[in-house]
């Protein structure tokens, strides 16, 4: 055990080398991503940020097994996942999504919306249900698990799409601006949850946003990515002392962060107009 | 009841007062002959008093409507899900079922017989071809149509072909479909009926021949009210399975 624990920290949990993706459409080929290459150790939390179509969300889907890179290798425990074909089940539970929308399943109440991955991996018994409740009541959904979709709000329906993806108890989580879509305070408040999910459970996430303040809070390392083609441009580590609340975001050190963040995007911004 | 319950209650019931008072009025005023444009009242008398002589026939067409109906709704499911996953299929198939859903059935029904002979069978298969090809369709619209995020749920969890039927792909297809069987209710009765007509004399549609060569034309009416009551009640039919199975808002 004590072996492999020291194993694991040394070894990348996910390592992305010098990975390609290019889409063929009718008209044209558009490389989305191009040469990346990242490695992310267990229970780090990393943010991927960066300007619309730059291949964030291409990214994370070549690791979720949705679709195949064009070119390099993509590595999960130092076993190559993008192989020819479906990608195993074995590989997909160690990983949970979670989409940019809810995507929930209409016909489906909020329960067995967050049950479905068990459902799906063949997860059955009294334990698997308990861990059901116990989620669901973590996001403060309990009274709601009997409604479906419709009869709950954006956010309850944001945070039914988070836990869903943690039900099967993965140890990667990988988010795609999970919580782009809701105003402000909503959003504050599902990142310092999010935050303690991450405290409590120690899972490695990949996060992917376009909101500075949110990435700096969040991450101990930052990937920013420019686009045209889609590619690495800088990685910014944030030692900002944990536990990370939001009283933080008013410190010099916070400050100076997102700013020097923000100025390394607009320089991309820049060099895209020259 | 709320009001608008009574409301689609009560305002087929009155338009069916309407109708047929106004028919009722306008055939004694203007002295219409009995064998031209019988009464409604006529009618009505006719279907009960001859009910005894039209029973039969009615089992007969409801028998074939349900028969082929149960046998082409799955099929037109099943051939949907096959098209719409092997582009072979579907372009060796399409234009085909196109073509069934065009081609006036009129006109295939005397070779069919020509095959089959008369009975039962080839009334059955009518209905069939009549009614496979419009659930085929929709339900092929509803196979394409799921929202590529689904897929993509389904895949990030590695689920199987049964699996991703099961629970993403048939309840996105459901409303798709039910379209399709709905109208294949209809289509089941009028191919019923068409099969009956051109050939063999059992089924509403071979007595509404027979009574209107001989001028009966209040039998033949009758029969035809018969036949409208198969129809609606197979439309109520589906209509109420559709509720029961789709209990959800999208
Ligand atoms: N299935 C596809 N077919 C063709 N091109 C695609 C496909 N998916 C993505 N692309 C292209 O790849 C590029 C990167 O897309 P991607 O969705 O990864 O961007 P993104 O960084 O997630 O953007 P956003 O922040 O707006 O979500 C875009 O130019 C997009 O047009
Ligand atoms: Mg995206």
């Amino acid at each position: 055990m004590e072996e492999l624990g020291k194993k694991t920290l040394q070894e990348p949990r996910i390592k992305f080398d010098n990975v390609s993706k290019v889409f063929e459409t009718r008209s044209q080929e558009i490389v989305a991503v191009k040469d990346y290459s990242m490695e992310v150790l267990t229970g780090e939390f990393v943010s991927i940020i960066g300007p619309s179509g730059c291949g964030k969300s291409t990214l994370i889907r070549m690791l979720d097994g949705i679709i195949k890179p064009t070119y390099g290798a993509i590595y999960l425990d130092g076993i190559q996942v993008n192989e020819e074909g479906k990608m195993p089940k074995e590989t997909l539970r160690k990983m949970g999504f979670i989409f940019q929308q809810p995507n929930l399943l209409p016909w489906y109440t909020v329960r067995e919306n967050v049950a479905l991955p068990l459902r799906i991996f063949g997860l059955s018994g009294q334990a698997w249900e308990k861990r059901v409740d116990e989620l669901l009541e973590l996001v403060g959904l309990t009274k709601s698990g009997q409604l479906f979709p419709y009869e709950i709000s954006g956010g309850m329906l944001q945070r039914a799409g988070v836990i869903r993806a943690m039900v099967h108890d993965p140890e990667i989580l990988l988010m795609d601006e999970p919580f782009g879509a809701l105003d402000e305070l909503t959003r504050e408040q599902l990142n310092m949850e999010l935050l303690d999910i991450w405290k409590e459970t120690r899972k490695t996430i990949i996060f992917i946003t376009h909101n500075v303040e949110e990435a700096v809070l969040l991450s101990s390392r930052i990937y920013i990515m420019g686009t045209q083609p889609g590619r690495l441009v800088s990685t910014v580590n944030i030692d900002l002392p944990r536990p990370r609340s939001l009283k933080m975001i008013t410190q010099p050190e916070f400050i100076s962060y997102k700013q020097k963040l923000t100025k390394l995007i607009g320089d991309l911004d820049l060099s895209k107009i020259k | 009841m709320t009001k608008k319950r009574i409301e689609s209650f009560i305002a087929p019931i009155i338009m069916f007062l309407l109708i047929f008072t106004g028919w009722e009025i306008i055939v004694r005023a203007l002295k219409i002959p009995k064998w031209l444009l019988p009464m409604p009242s006529q009618i009505f008398k006719s279907m009960i008093v001859n009910f005894p002589a039209f029973w039969p026939h009615i089992l007969v067409t409801i028998e074939t409507v349900l028969l082929g109906f149960i046998i082409a709704v799955p099929i037109g499911i099943l051939l949907a899900s096959l098209i719409t996953s092997f582009k072979v299929v579907n372009a060796a198939l399409s234009p085909y079922v196109t073509f069934l859903v065009m081609v006036p059935l009129i006109s295939l029904v005397p070779l069919l017989m020509l095959f089959m002979g008369y009975g039962m069978n080839v009334r059955v298969v009518t209905v069939i071809i009549q009614s496979f090809a419009v659930v085929n369709m929709n339900a092929c619209t509803g196979f394409n149509n799921v929202p590529i995020m689904r897929q993509e749920l389904m895949q990030s969890l590695g689920a199987s072909r049964l699996q991703s039927y099961r629970r993403v792909i048939l309840p996105t297809a459901a409303s798709d479909i039910f379209t399709g069987v709905r109208l294949a209710g209809i289509f089941a009765t009028t191919g019923c009926i068409s099969a009956e007509y051109v050939g063999g004399n059992m089924g509403l549609g071979s007595q509404i021949i027979k009574y209107s060569q001989f001028l009966k034309t209040t039998e033949s009416f009758a029969c035809i009210f018969y036949v409208t009551i198969v129809g609606l009640m197979m439309y109520w039919l589906i209509s109420f399975a559709q509720k029961k199975i789709i209990s959800w808002k999208i």
